[in-house]
């Protein structure tokens, strides 16, 4: 599964990269997050709970983050097991740009390339591509919520 | 085997309480028990409908036909006012999955769980059918929200769905061979006021277009609908069909379904 998008963000680049970097404010946006915490230089103990739909999977894993240039990007990589549903692992870029037309704010440029097995890959595949669409509108929803409360 | 309790209420008051207090709800069990024998699902408690008697039977009164939440697709199939009133609704019952799902199926069941790629929500929407439920009545333009996402709240239960009759209607897809889910499906409504235009399996769920809506309130003919340019933004990719395969299909199979309402 491969994804790709870009977001206008009403923060400063160095807002967002601060916010992109507070395991609070990313365990608050990732939908079903339940746990995203520090365990080393760069890498976290991630706990979710994975719903969609009439399948529902717990999936714990690592988080790592890598190439960071602060307040530009970094690549986050990630790989969970959820039991008996599978498993999930891939890499995700992120960048932080101005704001393309000089306007406030700035942009988040990402890709997300992931591969899931197990079970869910067997029978979801061709809801793969939804799920990941809907996480990733669910994400930038709640991001965006988060900032304007600050 | 993991244990679970299993209940059959027998009402549909027993039904909402069971539910409240955090029974699964098991209509025609074409989804969830798939899931639960694949361990993707493990609910603690269901709460069978099959025996509430106020969730079924199929009415027609006046220009409406009102369909009980928990009949099967075979039964809507099968159903003489249906068949007279709504062919095309009747058409779309008798080929959904194979016989043993349209044995079982449900439409409340169909309609809740709102697989992208379903082929009831696509009537239910093309039809401005009204969901009807424990708690309220909500309109289908507001009631499908995207991948396996509708406004039911939590422990709120359809009774029932709602039809306008259509002066003419047409469902048509393509079956993903393995699956027998549509990759597409179109249904196509006219009523006095102007043509709805529903799409299943394209995208992130059931949605109408705009565009074929447009050119086919003017003219209802398989040209006009071949005018329409689709554009192929935001539709699903998957092994089984590209983008651009799935915007050609909903040009495709929305002329194939006007020409059909025409007969």
């Amino acid at each position: 599964m491969e994804m790709l998008g870009i977001r206008k963000l009403e923060i400063t680049q160095q807002q967002a990269w601060d916010a992109l970097n507070d395991p609070q404010v990313l365990k608050a946006c990732i939908p079903g997050c339940d746990k995203f915490e520090p365990i080393g230089e760069n890498q976290y103990s991630v706990g979710l709970a994975f719903k969609v739909g009439p399948v529902s999977a717990k999936f714990s894993g690592k988080v790592t983050l890598s190439d960071v240039q602060a307040p530009l990007r970094y690549t986050l990589t990630f790989e969970g097991q959820g039991g008996v549903a599978g498993f999930a692992k891939g890499l995700s870029n992120v960048e932080l740009k101005p704001a393309a037309d000089g306007a406030e704010g700035c942009e988040i440029h990402y890709s997300v390339q992931a591969q899931v097995g197990g079970k869910i890959a067997q029978i979801g595949q061709r809801l793969i591509d939804g799920a990941a669409k809907s996480t990733a509108d669910d994400f930038f929803k709640r991001f965006e919520a988060q900032m304007q409360r600050r | 085997m993991y244990a679970f309790t299993y209940q059959r209420p027998a009402t549909l008051a027993d039904a909402v309480k069971l539910v409240a207090s955090g029974a699964r709800p098991l209509a025609g069990g074409q989804t969830l028990l798939a899931s639960m024998k694949l361990r993707l699902s493990a609910p603690e408690q269901l709460a069978d409908l099959s025996g509430v008697a106020e969730l079924s039977g199929i009415r027609k009164s006046g220009n409406t036909l009102t369909i009980g939440a928990m009949s099967r697709h075979r039964e809507v199939a099968g159903n003489a006012d249906v068949k007279a009133a709504f062919p095309a609704l009747a058409w779309l019952a008798d080929h959904i999955g194979d016989r043993q799902v349209r044995a079982m199926g449900t439409i409340g069941g169909s309609v809740a769980n709102n697989d992208p790629a379903a082929c009831y929500p696509s009537a239910v929407l093309a039809s401005g059918a009204t969901i009807i439920t424990t708690q309220r009545e909500i309109a289908a333009d507001d009631f499908f929200q995207g991948l396996f996402a509708t406004a039911l709240n939590e422990g709120e239960l359809i009774t029932a769905i709602s039809f306008p009759i259509p002066k003419r209607a047409a469902y048509e897809k393509l079956r993903q061979k393995a699956s027998n889910f549509p990759l597409v499906g179109v249904f196509v409504a006219q009523f006095d006021e102007g043509v709805r235009v529903a799409v299943t399996g394209a995208g992130n769920g059931v949605f109408r277009h705009a565009g074929l809506e447009q050119a086919l309130s003017q003219h209802f003919t398989p040209e006009s609908a071949a005018s329409v340019k689709i554009h192929a933004d935001d539709l699903n990719s998957d092994l089984h069909a590209s983008v651009a395969y799935r915007a050609n299909l909903i040009g495709v199979l929305t002329q194939r379904a006007v020409a059909k309402a025409l007969g």
